[in-house]
């Protein structure tokens, strides 16, 4: 038994050991964003300083004055946040349309259709990216947020994820009994089958929605004003701009960009992992 | 070809129904020769630094017209305002450029052309101090930008450190010390032996190798010109790094800024430098900038020790950056627009009261003229900073300034650093140089295409 | 037909004609793009038609080819870490015998870094792998594990590993996620049934847990192959001037595509870098899946 127990011991060691290095770059970052420009580079401690708020004043004054985004971070926390939500509404919605339509219905061409989406689901981004940004800016739609929004109408791998959804879940009895009701389609699938998909569409959402939150590429060439900047092209900004001219505050700026991710994923670490292994094995 | 063919229409058949609606930079109609302004529209600008917001309050106060500014980074300046000119959406009424990218766009038709009616700013040209003014200037010399300032170069020194090793800190003393590239080793060797470091960074001195030899990046046939100047140099920064003779703090980082107002620490990391003896902290003695340098970065980093500072010349003159400013050709509030151009570039009340704010170097004659004899800045122990600045601005010569110079500037620079590491031998960097030059701007010849 | 059937082509429309106009249609433009000299400014349809080339030109263009490289190697030895690392994990967290605890805690400090927005993780180990300044020579000098500071993102090795280290730092617990619950998925009976057989644990794993895990196992480096290859963020901004230094070691396929794009204005060529980067990964996930479907037939 002896045995078993230092396995057992050196096992725990080696995992705190990796959880302390998954930890301690955002310990490094929150110690630093307290600690002043001279102090950070005089060296390392991971004894908290007192200079938080003057960072965030230093921070702040320069976001607004000398690099004109007005409200600074917050602005950019209202930007992402806008992008976000509306991603996931929408991508939540027309993902579960399409995939009922999908499901629902047999109609000419819809097997091509089908392969069409499961082909663009391995067409990396980047294949179209110029011609996006060539298509926006003939649109009228570059410096705005049409194009990170908009498209989201179409996601194929939701769509993908939602019609398995529906073929394990789905009573299709339930669907009978509506139509001899005299129910419509549209009225079908808004009042029972969406109901029904209600947990596929939530797993998908906080994908949909830290997937927009970090976007980066996109943003960067389609958004050239700064006060429309969402809160990761913000953070790149930041690096050629003043602020990066005192540590305290790039780090305190650092933090703060990451700090709504961290506070979610601690109520929703259970719900996020469970996803993420429910959607592995079913592939 | 018909592939071509049947791919062009189909893809343009989806934009033609929206480029009809477009409102890009085109010119506008014929009859619009009078400009009106109009007081209810917020007048829009981009720049890249925030020296614009000071004189767009004054313009608020002195029109009655709301202003908006967009700051956006150098580094991302171009890339950011360009896709916003070439389609018109939400764009500025007056954007500004910077010496590196300003050529660029004066051959774009994204600036109003300010020599025809109804700007006529070719009868202003006497002016101006000349390199200011042809820079602004497209290839059929018609005039796209204006600026206000010029911004040659000098050294900018710590002048308690000139007397502490030389017993002399005048400037004329100091510009002795390092009049060629010889004296100004030689300085750096004397300043080392006290504790002091004579740069920041070894790129410090790319500005003097830019000067000592005066030719444009690329010649009138396309053609990369690689000057012996800028081979010369190469060494001259390598030296600096194995001497010591360099502070190690990048430009534009931290410590950089740091070292303006004191002393910083020197931990060497390279292999080479790091069982040399340096002492763990070092002060810096001086700073290649230009006039814009010493008013928006020196004198705010350098607070505690204002008045013992002092200007001189350095082995050549050079001159860089400055910013240049004209009316978006699709803008729909061109009259607000060439208000404001004319009062940042014409308005001799304005440029009067921002002279005396600033201190800053103006390239318009008629105030220059008037203040030049009796101009001192306290910051310089009362030297006349402007006598001095405006005999350096004589020896510009704009040529030099072509379109590439950002992209090129950049290139050269990270190859020279890689010399100076002892990671490439001279000739991979020009054979590198020659290279990456190509891959970036397939159009231009370089020696390796023969 | 019946009437009924119509309802799909409604229900399926909106997808398809926001498909077809921000997916299929940007992808045909860059295609009709790799074929012209086009500079990003105007119209592609200005410009002129060059043929191939721009693919002759990629064929030969050895910055490409050391961007390819790059972006393997940055992306193998990440891979190689991420599953190395992620199936010991779950080996151990699985192990009945050993009957672990905490396994909930673990694995949500081990996803947490994956949750974070990538440019503000660049920018952070930035400024945390800094030679003068940072962190990370700090606390190693502090420690006494180094006797002088190390400059992680000045050198191409250092930094090409320093780069594959936070990607690993990102990912493995995603990955350990993933094929924990392919382990937990495995039917016990196996287990049991090669403990009566008297297999010892090296033997379980090598025999049974890692054939049954193969499909797992392919999705995960199709998947994680294909986000590697499109590698950008992190390189972009760690490096100056978003140029990939040091030595051009950090550029990377999309990395030399968006330059080429967007600093230098070779839209054309770019265009034709896309596709070029569509057609490796294309290939690399086929050799990826047959390769690794091979061994069973």
């Amino acid at each position: 038994m002896n045995k078993r127990n230092l396995i057992r011991g050196i096992l725990y060691a080696f995992l705190t050991l990796l959880a302390l290095v998954c930890l301690i770059p955002f310990a490094m970052m929150i110690v630093n964003s307290t600690r002043s420009n001279t102090e950070i580079v005089r060296g390392f401690t991971l004894i908290p300083g007192k200079s938080l708020i003057e960072n965030y004043k230093n921070m702040m004054y320069h976001m607004d004055v000398t690099d004109g985004i007005f409200k600074g971070i917050w602005l950019g926390y209202k930007n992402s946040f806008i992008i976000a939500v509306s991603v996931t509404i929408l991508s939540g919605y027309f993902s579960a349309l399409t995939a009922y339509g999908f499901y629902a219905f047999d109609f000419k061409g819809k097997k091509v259709l089908f392969t069409l989406i499961l082909i663009m689901m391995m067409i990396p981004s980047q294949l179209g990216l110029l011609g996006f940004y060539e298509l926006n800016k003939a649109l009228k739609t570059l410096d705005s947020y049409i194009p990170l929004i908009v498209p989201s109408i179409a996601t194929p791998f939701t769509v993908f994820f939602m019609r398995q959804y529906l073929i394990s879940t789905m009573h299709p009895a339930l669907l009978e009994a509506a139509r001899i009701d005299g129910a419509n389609e549209v009225t079908i699938f808004h009042k029972i089958v969406l109901p029904i998909m209600l947990p596929a569409i939530a797993t998908m959402s906080i994908f949909a929605f830290i997937g927009a939150w970090n976007n980066y590429l996109v943003p960067l060439t389609i958004i050239s004003s700064p006060h429309k900047y969402p809160l990761p092209v913000l953070m790149g900004y930041l690096k050629g701009g003043k602020v990066s001219e005192n540590l305290g505050s790039m780090y305190l700026a650092i933090s703060m960009s990451v700090a709504p991710i961290i506070i979610a994923f601690m109520f929703l670490s259970k719900y996020i992992i469970s996803s993420i292994s429910a959607g592995s094995v079913k592939e | 070809m018909k592939i071509k063919k049947y791919l062009g229409i189909l893809l343009s058949t989806v934009l033609v129904t929206t480029s009809l609606v477009g409102c890009g930079p085109k010119k506008t109609g014929e009859g619009e020769k009078k400009l009106e302004v109009d007081k209810t529209k917020v007048l829009r600008v981009w720049s890249f630094t925030d020296e614009l917001k000071e004189p767009l309050k004054y313009f608020e106060e002195k029109y009655g017209i709301k202003t908006e500014l967009t700051i956006v980074p150098t580094a991302d300046y171009a890339s950011k305002l360009q896709p916003v000119l070439d389609s018109g959406v939400n764009a500025p009424d007056v954007f500004t450029a910077e010496i590196a990218w300003v050529k660029q766009w004066v051959d774009m038709p994204y600036w109003e052309n300010l020599s025809d009616a109804p700007y006529n700013a070719n009868e202003w040209e006497k002016d101006y101090v000349p390199y200011v003014w042809n820079i602004g200037k497209d290839n059929n010399g018609k005039v796209k930008a204006l600026s206000w300032q010029a911004t040659p170069g000098g050294f900018i020194y710590k002048r308690w450190i000139a007397r502490e090793v030389w017993g002399n800190d005048d400037p004329a003393f100091v510009a002795q010390k390092l009049s060629n590239m010889d004296n100004f080793m030689k300085a750096a060797e004397e300043l080392k032996q006290k504790g002091y470091k004579i740069v920041p960074d070894e790129g410090a001195i790319r500005w003097f190798a830019k000067g000592s030899e005066p030719k444009p990046w690329v010649n009138e046939k396309n053609e990369l010109q690689l000057t012996q100047a800028q081979i010369d140099f190469m060494d001259y920064q390598k030296q600096l790094r194995d001497k010591e003779y360099s502070a190690m703090a990048p430009e534009w980082s931290p410590a950089w800024f740091a070292s303006m107002g004191g002393p910083i620490p020197f931990n060497a990391g390279w292999d080479k430098v790091e069982e040399a003896k340096s002492s763990k902290k070092v002060e810096v003695f001086g700073y290649v900038m230009p006039t814009w340098g010493l008013h928006y970065v020196i004198k705010p980093n350098a607070k505690e020790t204002a008045g013992d500072w002092g200007l001189t010349s350095g082995p050549s003159p050079y001159f860089w950056g400055g910013t240049w400013v004209g009316v978006y050709s699709g803008s729909k509030n061109k009259g607000a627009a060439w208000e404001f151009v004319k009062m940042m570039t014409h308005d001799q009340e304005f440029l009067n009261w921002w002279y005396k704010k600033t201190g800053d170097l103006l390239s318009y004659k008629p105030v220059t003229d008037k203040v030049k004899d009796t101009a001192k800045d306290d910051f310089l122990k009362g030297q006349n900073h402007y006598e001095f600045f405006l005999k350096e601005a004589e020896k510009i010569t704009p040529e030099i300034v072509t379109k590439y110079d950002q992209g090129i500037d950049q290139i050269w620079g990270s190859l020279v650093s890689e010399y100076v590491d002892g990671k490439k031998t001279k000739d991979q960097v020009i054979n590198e140089f020659y290279k990456q030059v190509k891959n970036a701007y397939p159009e231009i010849k370089t020696p390796l295409d023969k | 037909m019946n009437s009924r059937n119509k309802y799909g082509y409604l229900f399926i429309s909106p997808f398809f004609i926001v498909f077809s106009i921000f997916g299929i249609y940007p992808i045909l433009l860059s295609l009709y793009m790799s074929f012209t000299d086009y500079k990003g400014i105007g119209s592609p349809f200005n410009a002129n038609w060059v043929g191939l080339q721009q693919y002759a030109r990629l064929i030969k263009d050895t910055y490409f080819l050391q961007a390819f490289i790059n972006t393997w190697k940055i992306w193998g030895v990440n891979i190689v870490l991420q599953l190395a690392l992620a199936l010991i994990l779950a080996v151990i967290f699985s192990d009945v015998r050993l009957k672990l605890k905490g396994v909930s805690l673990y694995r949500a400090i081990f996803y947490l870094p994956n949750l974070m927005t990538v440019s503000s993780v660049a920018l952070l180990f930035l400024f945390i792998l800094d030679w003068q300044h940072g962190a990370l020579n700090g606390l190693l000098l502090k420690a006494g594990f180094i006797s002088r500071p190390i400059n992680w993102l000045g050198q191409p090795q250092t930094a090409q590993l320093s780069v594959s280290l936070i990607q690993t730092w990102l990912w493995f617990g995603h990955t350990f996620i993933i094929i924990f619950a392919g382990i937990e998925g495995i039917s016990k009976d196996y287990f049991e049934a090669a403990m009566i057989d008297g297999a010892n644990r090296t033997q379980t794993f090598f025999k049974v847990t890692l054939p049954l895990l193969k499909p797992i196992m392919i999705y995960v480096v199709i998947t994680s192959l294909i986000g590697g290859l499109q590698l950008f963020e992190i390189p972009f901004l760690m490096s100056q001037n978003g140029l990939g230094g040091p030595e051009g070691s950090l550029v990377t396929m999309v990395l030399y595509l968006f330059n080429q794009a967007f600093k230098y204005r070779n839209f054309g060529y770019a265009a034709a870098v896309a596709y070029g980067l569509f057609f490796i990964i294309l290939i690399f996930s086929i050799v990826v899946f047959k390769g690794m479907f091979k061994e069973e037939a």
